[in-house]
């Protein structure tokens, strides 16, 4: 028996097993190296690709989340593999055993398997390569044509060959390792099943005793066969923690960030204006999603600010809430300040006098209609105070909150920081009264309104409408939504795309399941025989082998959203923003892929149950 | 009790396994009948087609051709459902290997025939001491197969067979591993049981088996044998 044609010769024989190990571990690799290709796009360095793009108050989370989900696919992978490979061993322990029995060296023995083995792990590392770089293409041209701008790079090969690499050697020693024991057993304990499927002697589980047959049978079965049991558990654990990271932190985190820039920007408001102006604000609030040039625009053209007697008439419109603001474009300077260390009281100065642009807004911290996400917090009555925009902050910036901002030759100290999708964060805001007297101008050049439940809204709307053009012909009336509903757009693909990542992973869990589920059949196959043979239909055998694996995917599944929870709201995201509504879409995902991976853990079972008794009882 | 009615019908039964391109004939016109409270031995060298007989008459297995009929029911005719619920009401197997369930105690192996039928409990409970009382198990109901010995494992599966109180039982090499001594609880047993009236067909080598017979088949590269002749 040559070391090349037995494992050839093998592996042919036994088709649908060796299909699933090549699957999954295919799976496993191309899952890793589409996040790295995919993720270098939009993912890891997404504060440096989307510069500009997004806030980085935004690209942390992102950032954060897609490290956090790259691990996860990694050690998902790794655990796959390891399952894998006992599974793989766990159903030719007998077959070693038997060579043993016949007086086949050992050496020959690890020959034939670790070829058998290398085969499948060469195959299985080449085609998960050339799926990881299909799937980063398809995904890419996807996402563009969607409208998001992710760049269609070449290909970085080294990275190919590393997950290649890693993989072949991870996987290899994996699965050289229960080779290597099992061949050094004695052939009388390679043979018995209480070795190679971790049985003990008794279930050693009666505390059900009246329950249910079926459940009474799957329950002991899965008991007494332990080690493989709890390597699924632990499997499973993995992939649905990996699985509700990424689904309910993912929709979690949407809805967090989708939170703060409704926040930020306000829902149902209305923007009054000169037309230039609410098109330069517009322009500012589109940079969030999608960047702009923007020519110079001169803010305090006297054409674009608002006269009293259009503020006052637009406040005598019953059931609307007014907030005038003055929005200027100047020279920022960072002051530098101090951190006080509260063990020995030494100060430390922070910070140099770096110089930037940003876009200034004057606002009444009493009438401001929206709100913001905020470290520190927003404007009061003090005058000299500034809350400034998270790319501010990051750039120019070494701890805002004890440093200080000169504008206008005036020296604001910093309170807040907010996260705001107004010119992608470069926004500082000070109190209206303070930028009115530092840059002596005394009008606003904009105006928030905001059309209460009380009132019917088309008729405020329309008495708005009036009211401004009576005043000034060539002031409009804004709706916000529209741009709000773009930049809420663009998170969801953003999101979405971070959802799609685990799909693989989440494929080759179930394809372990199913290993899983045909090893729970090839243990039981006997007495499932008999059973049918003594008057069990086959949906009674199809009922035990599916409460089974059932029992280990509720458990798992459990498991893996608590701990899949609570990594997400304490770790992931800071102040999440959850509803029921987003529990129940949590529930609804999460459940759909429960039983999706249930159905497919179904097929060994279905096809077992519709085999002919005598073929049941006599394979082996 | 022997009567004249007839529990068990076989018309040239013939059973052909297609293993790659080789054909093997398991049977061959195999013709014979069984008639009720009749004890019939069927004997054969290995390979004779004895256990694909008795497969071919609990319905586990469909012949190739031929016909056999089993209480009025034509077996080839009939779907899995049917089959499963005839073999749970109408017929006990008694395999050469025992199989009993290993993650089941020796009395819930007895109770789920049972169980499927939906059995009261009190009657299950019954059932089970008047079996374990039969085959002499009463201290072990509460062991799982693996703490059995082999003898111990086949009085159960006789147990196991008779729980449902089928009017066909099927036996198939009930001592080909046991001992002597062993051999000779489970030969009581088969006696009980042809006393008490059970129509009974039993696979064997065993002379002292074979002795209890009414009727005794001879099969032999798949086809029955008339010794006398």
């Amino acid at each position: 028996m040559s070391e090349t044609f037995f494992p050839i010769n093998d592996l042919l024989r036994r088709k649908f097993q060796t299909s699933l190990i090549i699957i999954s571990l295919t799976l496993c690799v191309a899952s890793t190296l589409f996040l790295l290709l995919f993720g270098s796009k939009i993912g890891f360095g997404i504060s440096l690709i989307v510069e500009g793009k997004l806030t980085p108050g935004f690209s942390a989370v992102f950032s954060r989340f897609m490290m956090f989900i790259g691990i996860l696919v990694f050690i998902v992978g790794g655990v796959i593999v390891s399952f894998m490979a006992f599974v793989t061993t766990a159903q030719r322990v007998k077959d070693i055993g038997l060579m043993k029995a016949a007086g086949c060296p050992n050496d020959s023995i690890f020959g034939y398997f670790m070829t058998e083995r290398l085969i499948v792990i060469f195959f299985s590392c080449f085609l998960g390569n050339i799926l990881g770089i299909l799937a980063d293409f398809a995904s890419t041209s996807v996402f563009n044509s969607f409208g998001l701008q992710i760049p269609q790079v070449s290909v970085n090969f080294w990275l190919v060959l590393l997950v290649f690499v890693l993989f072949f050697v991870f996987t290899l020693i994996f699965g050289a390792k229960p080779i290597l024991d099992t061949t050094r057993i004695e052939p009388a304990k390679a043979i018995s099943p209480t070795y190679y499927l971790g049985l003990g002697k008794e279930p050693g589980f009666r505390a059900i005793s009246k329950s249910n047959f079926t459940i009474k049978m799957a329950l002991r079965s899965l008991f007494r066969r332990k080690s493989v049991t709890i390597r699924i558990v632990l499997c499973l654990i993995t992939v649905f923690v990996l699985l509700t990271t990424s689904v309910a932190g993912g929709i979690i985190a949407y809805q967090t960030t989708k939170n703060w820039i409704e926040k930020a920007v306000g829902r149902d408001m209305l923007l009054i204006g000169h037309q230039e102006m609410c098109n330069q604000y517009k322009l500012l609030l589109s940079r969030f999603y999608e960047e702009k040039e923007s020519p110079l625009f001169n803010y305090t053209d006297e054409k674009y600010l608002i006269s009293e007697e259009l503020v006052t008439q637009l406040e005598l419109i019953s059931g609307v809430d007014i907030d005038t603001r003055l929005v200027i474009e100047t020279h920022i300077r960072e002051i530098p300040g101090y951190v006080v260390d509260p063990d020995t009281g030494d100060a430390t100065r922070v910070g140099w006098n770096r110089e930037g642009v940003s876009i200034i807004v004057g606002i009444d911290p009493a009438k401001a209609l929206n709100e913001w996400f905020l470290d520190g917090e927003f404007l009061g009555s003090q005058e000299w105070t500034a809350v400034i925009g998270d790319t501010v902050a990051q750039k120019m910036f070494e701890v805002p909150l004890n440093q200080g901002i000169l504008l206008f030759n005036g020296n604001f100290g910093i309170i807040g920081v907010c996260l705001d999708p107004l010119n992608n964060g470069n926004v500082t805001y000070v109190p209206m009264k303070t930028l009115q007297k530092a840059a002596s101008i005394s009008k606003p050049n904009i105006v928030m309104a905001k059309i209460n439940s009380l009132v019917n809204r088309a008729d405020a709307l329309n008495q708005i409408r009036a009211t401004v053009s009576a005043v000034n012909s060539e002031f409009e009336v804004f709706e916000l939504n529209t741009i709000l509903d773009k930049s809420l757009g663009f998170l969801s693909y953003i999101w979405s795309t971070i959802m799609f990542l685990p799909l693989f992973s989440l494929v080759a869990a179930s394809l372990c399941l199913v290993s899983y589920v045909m090893l729970t059949i090839a243990e039981q196959r006997q007495e499932l025989g008999v059973l049918r043979a003594i008057g069990a239909k086959p949906i009674t055998v199809l009922k035990i082998i599916s409460a089974q694996s059932f029992i280990v995917l509720l458990l798992c599944y459990a498991a893996g959203i608590i701990l899949g929870i609570i990594l997400t709201l304490l770790i992931l995201i800071p102040e999440p923003f959850v509803t029921g509504y987003t529990v129940v879409e949590i529930v609804q995902w999460l459940s759909i892929a429960l039983a999706t991976m249930f159905l497919f853990s179904l097929y060994p079972a279905v096809k077992f149950a519709k085999k002919p008794i005598t073929e049941i009882i006599t394979q082996t | 009790m022997k009567t004249d009615k007839t529990m068990v019908l076989a018309s040239l039964l013939c059973k052909t396994y297609q293993i790659g391109d080789i054909k093997i004939e398991a049977l061959i016109d195999v013709n014979f009948k069984v008639r009720k409270g009749e004890f019939t031995v069927i004997r054969g060298p290995s390979g004779s087609g004895k256990t694909t007989l008795l497969n071919i008459i609990s319905s586990i297995d469909k012949p190739t051709s031929g016909k056999i009929v089993v209480f009025g029911n034509e077996l080839t005719t009939k779907d899995e459902n049917f089959l499963a619920g005839f073999r749970c009401n109408k017929i006990g197997f008694v395999f050469q290997s025992y199989n009993l369930v290993s993650t089941l105690t020796v009395a819930e192996n007895i109770a789920f025939p049972m169980e499927w039928l939906r059995k009261s409990e009190n009657h299950i409970k019954k059932q089970i001491e008047a079996l374990l009382e039969i085959v002499g198990l009463q201290h072990r109901a509460d062991h799982f197969p693996s703490q059995l010995s082999g003898g111990e494992q086949q009085r159960v599966a006789f147990a196991r067979a008779l729980a449902n109180d089928p009017p066909l039982l099927l036996v198939d090499e009930p001592t080909g591993n046991l001992d002597t001594k062993t051999s000779l609880k489970i030969i009581q047993i088969l006696q009980k049981l042809k006393e008490d009236g059970k129509t009974i067909i039993v696979a064997t080598h065993d002379e002292q088996i074979i002795s209890l017979a009414d009727q005794k088949l001879y099969l032999e590269g798949g086809k029955l044998v008339n010794l006398d002749e």
